[in-house]
């Protein structure tokens, strides 16, 4: 019979964490072992990685290489200029993340940073998000995910990557100076402006996926009359389209002039009224019980107890936004540590705690991704392609979005790829008693002692319901 | 039908293939913002023979004006100043309406009197949130989250079909019905059928995953005869390239042809969300409408060539229009009414819609196309007149509370 510390160990390690090869790690404070991780971030691991700067510097050099493929110089050709353009830059930025994830110590802080990562979502599936991604988790969500929901709003919302993504890069006051210049030189030039006025884009989901919550819409909290306003208060909020090093994030003459009302509450003219808008969005009674609503979604059960979701929005509230405070509530609430894990992992999860789980080092992440079962590429086999969320609310957070039948058989195509070559080298009965713990049912122990052969055995604990869920 | 018999005022020529009083306007829509990225599902095993049904979900919300530009209305040209440039001239369908120039097989298909644009059509629910409308348009509901399962496999559900999804996830719109399968390319081999015979025993008290391999297993076993070549590969991995909609458009014909195969198919295309630059005759939209338009073909010529396109009914829809004025980034932001496309060998063709014009006091909230017909009213009488849904069911369960939506009749009697 299995201590209820052994146990609380073992969710620790996997509903909390990455998993772990051994529960020894978690020792024997299993809260405290979580409580100790709350913080920034791991530095990220790798090298060749871009900081906002040079992502920016990057993606114009590309811009006029492109340009000149149109008219290649004498000896060169168009597709030497433009071959292998953003590749480089996003393999190094997914080998980082996911070589941080496997050989991190502090793997809660880690799933921390992943879920803040997709809850202000920004993809290259968008084409002017492509190489800014990596460098928008690293400077924007990775320092800040344990201060106050206020710092990490203000870093994402004006963060060039998500003011490109969310097109208020280009979204102008239609009373603004650029919207009259644009205007006189298109007269002049008999041909229409190319910017006239606002792009609400932003506006929109920033209210309904970051702060308030598309529920809040329903209730009515906030009208179209609001994303209208935000809107305006969010212009100016840009990046140039060639980037000078230290020019600022808002430039006066795209800016709305005028006062402008939102959620009731009037704001005033120019750059600082977007930091009062999202400290007033930060402190909403909406946005605490939306992120406490979404953390409890993604570490206990795709439809959290409702009391512990008040709990954690009680915590958000009392401490101001204070998440390291919501994420003690969180590992201090009976309500998080029940028994049975339900929690299906995303194939991100399901392959760095693969990783973890067998010990391979940095090197299996430089796989060339050819390599079926190199790590990136297998993510997005499995179906979540790295940095490329399919829209604006990220990755979904509910088992049923990851059970579809051909998933799950994509999860065994690869699970028996992977341990066909690990499973000769690991002795499963251990390695799954001492990873899982108490968590290890009778039946999967009997699958596993009855396997073929040691690549049955792995992919059979890589299979088990114990491993796919958390 | 009344709405046919009863042009409005503004839009009054008729469609010049069809005797009909119909008025036929563009189709098609627009790739945008988020970039494009496409699906396919199945749902359904049919009799031998039987009706076949494709949805196309556009998701990120088509502009139906830019898709199905309404050049002849007087409000058009001013209200969407530089979207109303085309590289080409628009595909002319008659006085007042045209389609994309992108969309030149579609409007060969009108011309044939194969496919029905039904235009300023939409959802009950009107905030313009991506999400809540998908899910309304999905689920088949009023408001938001109120369904938890979708219209097409409660629809489904009544006659005992079950469903297969040609793609990772199950679309909210095919559950409900009592199995769907997922089938996606793979460039993984397989595995061995001793592995799968442990990891069903092994899941003996984990009844999703349980459920999840077992229509798997079946579906991956059965086809792995077609599973070896394919452009639709294109879509693992790495994602998407250019053309695997049309690829998946041609592996949904394949599978759809077949006598015992499925009664009903899901594609989904991403990358709808045109909020700037959408005038771009190389952007997003445009590339979206080309695709679009390139898979609709190869649908129908599998389909032609199985010699199943005479008994199937292919419903194009997004989750919302857009704004009817351009924004300030050469753009369009989230709307409401939109424009949807019914094409198939029992379609009428032709042009349905109760035009409620451009002008700024004709739209809804002063900004979106106003929606002037249910898009339930659209699937209720393809569902009823094609898959033979009962209409007590269609009010009731596919529907809910749907009683005083009345079935549009877009078929051939």
């Amino acid at each position: 019979m299995a201590s209820s510390l052994q146990l609380q160990s073992a969710i620790a390690a996997h509903r909390f964490g990455l998993g772990e090869a051994n529960l020894a790690v978690v020792d024997s404070d299993p809260q405290g072992w979580l409580a100790a991780q709350i913080g920034p971030a791991d530095a990220p691991r790798g090298s060749g990685l871009l900081d906002t700067r040079q992502a920016l510097d990057h993606v114009a050099a590309e811009r006029e290489k492109r340009q000149l493929a149109k008219n290649p110089p004498p000896g060169m050709t168009a597709e030497q200029l433009i071959s292998g353009h953003y590749r480089e830059v996003i393999v190094a930025d997914a080998r980082s993340r996911l070589a941080t994830a496997a050989l991190t110590q502090r793997p809660f802080a880690e799933r921390l940073q992943m879920f803040w990562t997709n809850h202000f979502t920004v993809s290259l599936l968008k084409g002017t998000a492509r190489g800014l991604v990596g460098a928008f988790e690293r400077d924007a969500i990775r320092p800040n995910i344990a201060g106050r929901f206020e710092t990490l709003l203000v870093a994402a919302t004006t963060h060039p990557a998500m003011l490109r993504y969310l097109d208020n890069w280009l979204s102008a006051g239609p009373d603004s100076r650029v919207v009259a210049f644009e205007a006189r030189r298109a007269a002049r030039r008999e041909e229409g402006p190319r910017v006239s006025g606002l792009n609400e884009n932003l506006a929109r989901e920033v209210l309904e996926l970051h702060t308030l919550g598309a529920e809040s819409a329903r209730g009515g909290v906030y009208t179209q009359a609001d994303v209208t306003a935000f809107a305006a208060v969010l212009t100016g909020w840009r990046v140039a389209r060639d980037p000078d090093p230290g020019a600022p994030v808002f430039d006066p003459n795209w800016h709305e002039p005028g006062r402008k009302t939102v959620l009731g509450k009037s704001y005033g003219e120019g750059a600082d009224a977007l930091r009062q808008v999202l400290h007033d969005l930060a402190r909403h009674p909406a946005t605490a019980r939306f992120v406490s609503t979404k953390l409890a979604r993604h570490f206990v059960a795709d439809d959290p107890p409702p009391a512990l979701v008040d709990r954690l929005t009680a915590a958000y509230l009392k401490s101001d936004g204070l998440l390291a405070e919501v994420y003690r509530e969180l590992i201090r609430d009976d309500a998080s540590w029940h028994a049975r894990p339900t929690k299906l992992k995303t194939p991100e999860e399901f392959v760095v705690s693969t990783a973890r789980l067998l010990a391979f080092g940095d090197r299996w992440f430089e796989r060339p991704e050819a390599n079926n079962n190199a790590a990136v590429g297998a993510i997005g086999a499995l179906g979540q392609r790295l940095q490329a969320a399919p829209s604006p609310a990220g990755w979904s957070d509910r088992a049923d979005d990851w059970l579809g039948p051909d998933a799950v058989w994509k999860r065994v195509e690869w699970a028996t790829r992977v341990a066909d070559r690990a499973g000769r080298i690991v002795d499963t009965r251990q390695l799954a008693a001492q990873s899982l713990g108490p968590l290890l049912g009778a039946e999967t122990a009997r699958q596993i002692e009855r396997a073929a052969d040691g690549p049955q055995a792995l992919a059979l604990l890589l299979l088990a319901p114990e491993f796919q869920r958390r | 039908m009344k709405r046919r018999s009863t042009p409005t005022p503004r839009v009054s020529s008729a469609a010049p293939a069809d005797p009909a009083r119909r008025r036929v306007l563009g189709a098609a829509a627009a790739a945008g913002a988020l970039g494009a990225w496409s699906t396919l599902s199945f749902a359904g095993a049919a009799g031998p023979g039987g009706n076949r049904f494709v949805l196309v979900i556009l998701r990120g919300g088509m502009d139906g004006l830019g898709a199905a530009p309404a050049i002849g209305d007087a409000d058009f040209a001013s209200a969407r100043g530089p979207l109303a440039q085309y590289a080409a001239p628009p595909l002319r369908l008659d006085a007042t309406l045209a389609l994309h120039p992108n969309l030149g097989e579609l409007h060969a298909m009108v011309g044939r009197g194969e496919a029905t644009i039904v235009h300023a059509v939409g959802l009950t629910y009107r905030e313009r949130s991506h999400f809540d409308a998908q899910q309304v348009l999905e689920s088949g509901g009023v408001r938001p989250y109120e369904l938890t399962t979708g219209w097409l496999g409660r629809a489904l559900a009544t006659s005992g079909s079950k469903g297969i999804a040609l793609s990772t996830a199950v679309p909210l719109v095919l559950r409900g019905s009592s199995v769907v399968d997922t089938w996606a390319p793979s460039v993984l081999p397989n595995p061995s059928a001793d592995l799968v015979a442990r990891l069903e025993r092994m899941y003996a008290s984990d009844v999703p995953l349980a459920t999840a391999l077992e229509r798997a297993r079946q579906l991956h076993f059965d086809t792995a005869a077609m599973q070896n070549n394919d452009d639709a590969t294109a879509m693992t991995g790495y994602g998407a390239r250019p053309g695997a909609f049309v690829a998946l458009a041609q592996r949904a014909a394949e599978f759809l042809v077949q006598p015992a195969g499925p009664q009903a198919a899901v594609l989904e295309i991403g990358g709808w969300d045109t909020h700037a630059n959408q005038v771009n005759p190389n952007g997003a939209l445009a590339g979206g409408l080309r695709q679009l338009d390139a898979g609709l073909a190869a649908l129908r010529s599998g389909l032609v060539g199985g010699g199943a396109w005479s008994r199937t009914v292919v419903v194009v829809a997004t989750e919302f229009g857009r704004t009817v004025a351009i924004n300030g980034t050469l753009g369009t932001d989230h709307g409401t009414g939109g424009v949807a496309f019914v094409l198939g060998g029992p379609v009428r063709g032709g042009v349905v819609a109760d035009w409620p014009g451009l002008a700024r006091s004709q739209r809804y909230d002063g900004r979106d196309l106003r929606t002037t017909t249910d898009l339930r009213a659209l699937l209720k009488g393809v569902l009823a007149d094609h898959l033979h849904v009962a209409s007590r069911a269609l009010d009731a369960e596919v529907f809910p509370g749907s009683e005083k939506v009345k079935p549009l009749q877009l078929l051939r009697a």
